[in-house]
């Protein structure tokens, strides 16, 4: 659910052909039932020493920005080398290389609510707080086993020729086929659906957490002949926008800005009603580079102008609200925590995704697919 | 006799490794995940009982067959009118043939599923074209549908459907199909009586093949399906990434490899491994 996050498919392949030891069974599993496909065994963090850490991001061009933004400033600072591995830090993938007892990751970059349930399971080491500043982060934003560094959101894309000058102005409209004829594109792994629907359906922004599910449900099943496809990573999610499959779509705003490029202004996106969530980094239990090292390296991440790098290279918003001040004017229009944006946006509950996410889901794929 | 054994032990060496190896990376790991499915999250024959129940999981097993027996039939039929004209041709459409199999052979699937987004989509090739043609007048919805789910792994299967029914077609004795034109069948009659059914154990091999392989596929329905076709390994991915629900995802997987693995003993009841090639 990050920026280049939930590539299903470029995740897969990636995660098939690096097969690192320590989730053998794992990318087993996936290779022999899906295909069968040989893969090559390399055992890279087995012999990973404590000069290292392994930072576990979404890949693409994460791992460049990265590395620009964080990685090499805090070798030269520490004397530790931080090597990127773009290979998707799922809540599954997290748990397999917790389970398999000798963990080659130290840092991923992990969604809220997947932290919660990993924590409690006691797959990661808490924030420690005294080396990681909690004043540098949005209040509200830094979880037990969690540390916001950025955020993104879920926003409306649209195609502002076919809607001339009625832009979208929130949920309601996404799900008004009436008011603006055309074909809709969906997240496929749920987020933000059903916050859309329930928006659509009159619920207050306030009121919206706990999800009334059913409600949600049924205003999906009702709405499923609009939907041209339900896009399951960010390059999918562009190209249906792009290719005019869908007239509108909830998107990335990451992804979003890049897609108003692409077409040169002909599709829009508006933050009302968008769907605000963090991106955060949490350390792997018995992490081989250290518990220390890699709370330095969260603290080093807290920097504002680094963070910055993330915003202008990724689309990142900072996680630091003493960013704010410094991205140029011209560009605070596509910073989803722009104070300006960020009014006109709704947060994703953790607390509930972490308690009802995977059921959640099982449902929603029941009927998008049935 | 001694030059035999040694052959033998010979062999045996050199097939070692490869056993070795397909144990450690296949056999091993996969009693793990038969493991989980008993033990995750609590222990006990649960996670079985839900499969029964699951209307998701029961839904897409059935999704997954349908698809799997139509992808079957169609690239049968198409792969057996490409081999005739591979195996039985003149040497230019031979080669024209053996273009035509080799080259999306060798081409990967993930390319392939997007090429066929470009082709299908609503401003795709097709669309465009028969538009242009004044033939229809709005796109018609060839992808992100099951439509465009076996569309895609139908072109990706055929080639894989080639090769049994080659070998079967090329150890037919022509002498016989002689004999039927010598006795005064037609053509389309001998092809229909004698030349089909003295290839049935290609045809055979050929279905179990693509069949068996159209139940693990995954990158072509996740791209060309749209989300609306989930077939049974990308809900084996989700129980395992997203939801995640390990016991039930290797539940399905152990489901999976013992229906999959009843049909290759089918396969091998019917067909000798040296006609698959």
């Amino acid at each position: 659910m990050n920026d280049t996050k939930k590539q299903a498919i470029e995740t897969l392949s990636e995660r098939t052909r690096r097969g690192e030891i320590s989730r053998r069974q794992f990318t087993q599993l996936a290779a022999f039932v899906l295909a069968g496909t040989p893969m090559l065994l390399r055992s890279t963090g087995a012999f990973a020493q404590a000069k290292e850490l392994v930072l576990v991001n979404w890949g693409g061009d994460a791992i460049t920005a990265y590395d620009a933004a964080y990685g090499q400033a805090f070798t030269k600072d520490t004397g530790i080398t931080v090597k990127m591995d773009g290979s998707g830090p799922t809540e599954g993938a997290i748990s397999a290389q917790f389970k398999s007892g000798a963990p080659t990751w130290d840092l991923v970059d992990v969604d809220p609510f997947s932290a919660i349930t990993l924590g409690a399971q006691g797959a990661l080491e808490p924030i420690d707080y005294k080396i990681v500043d909690k004043t540098k982060m949005r209040p509200g934003f830094g979880w037990e086993y969690a540390a916001s560094t950025y955020f993104f959101s879920y926003v409306i894309a649209y195609d502002s020729e076919k809607y001339g000058k009625d832009a979208p102005t929130g949920m309601a409209d996404f799900f008004d086929v009436k008011k603006f004829p055309g074909k809709r594109s969906l997240y496929k792994w749920g987020v933000s659906s059903w916050e859309a629907a329930l928006l659509a359906d009159g619920i207050a922004p306030a009121s919206l957490y706990p999800l009334d599910l059913k409600r949600a449900h049924d205003k999906i099943a009702a709405f499923k002949e609009n939907v041209v496809a339900y896009w399951g990573g960010g390059a999918e999610s562009q190209s249906v926008l792009l290719n005019g499959e869908a007239s509108m779509a909830i998107v990335w705003s990451t992804r979003a800005s890049l897609i108003e490029q692409d077409s040169g202004g002909k599709i829009k996106f508006i933050w009302d009603q968008g769907l605000i969530s963090p991106g955060a980094l949490a350390v792997l239990k018995g992490n081989p580079g250290g518990k220390d090292a890699a709370m330095k390296f969260i603290a080093s991440a807290q920097d504002p102008q680094k963070q910055l790098v993330m915003f202008d290279k990724l689309g990142q918003g900072p996680a630091n609200p003493a960013a704010d001040a410094l991205i140029p004017a011209d560009k605070k229009r596509i910073n989803p925590v722009d104070p300006e944006n960020m009014k006109k946006q709704i947060a994703l509950d953790m607390d509930w995704y972490a308690k009802n996410y995977g059921a959640a889901l099982d449902e929603y794929t029941k009927i998008i697919s049935a | 006799m001694r030059g035999v054994l040694s052959d033998r032990m010979g062999a045996a060496l050199l097939m070692a490794p490869l056993l070795l190896f397909l144990v450690l990376a296949y056999a091993w790991p996969f009693l793990g995940v038969v493991k989980w499915s008993f033990t995750l999250p609590t222990p006990g024959l649960g996670q079985y009982e839900a499969l029964l129940t699951d209307d998701l999981v029961q839904s897409v097993f059935i999704r997954t067959l349908r698809i799997a027996a139509i992808v079957t039939v169609v690239s049968v039929a198409a792969a057996y009118a490409i081999t005739v004209v591979w195996v039985r041709g003149s040497p230019a459409q031979r080669l024209i043939a053996e273009f035509c199999i080799l080259v999306p052979f060798w081409i990967s699937v993930l390319t392939r599923a997007f090429g066929w987004v470009a082709l299908l989509s609503n401003r795709g090739l097709i669309n465009t074209w028969l538009q242009s043609i004044g033939f229809i007048s709005e796109p018609l919805a060839l992808v992100r549908n099951e439509f465009g789910v076996i569309v895609g792994m139908t072109h990706f299967l055929i080639p894989f459907a080639v090769f049994p029914l080659a070998s079967a077609m090329r150890s037919l004795d022509d002498r016989v199909l002689l004999a039927a034109r010598g006795l005064g069948s037609s053509r389309m009659r001998t092809f229909w009586t004698v030349f089909v059914p003295m290839t049935r154990s290609g045809i055979i091999g050929s279905a179990l093949i693509v069949f068996v392989f159209s139940l693990g596929f995954f990158v072509t329905p996740a791209i060309l399906g749209g989300g609306r076709s989930v077939m049974i390994a990308e809900l084996i991915y989700l129980r395992i990434f997203q939801s995640p629900d390990w016991g039930l995802g290797a539940a399905i997987s152990v489901v999976l490899v013992l229906f999959v693995g009843a049909l290759m003993a089918l396969l091998f009841r019917y067909v000798r491994p040296r006609q698959l090639i």
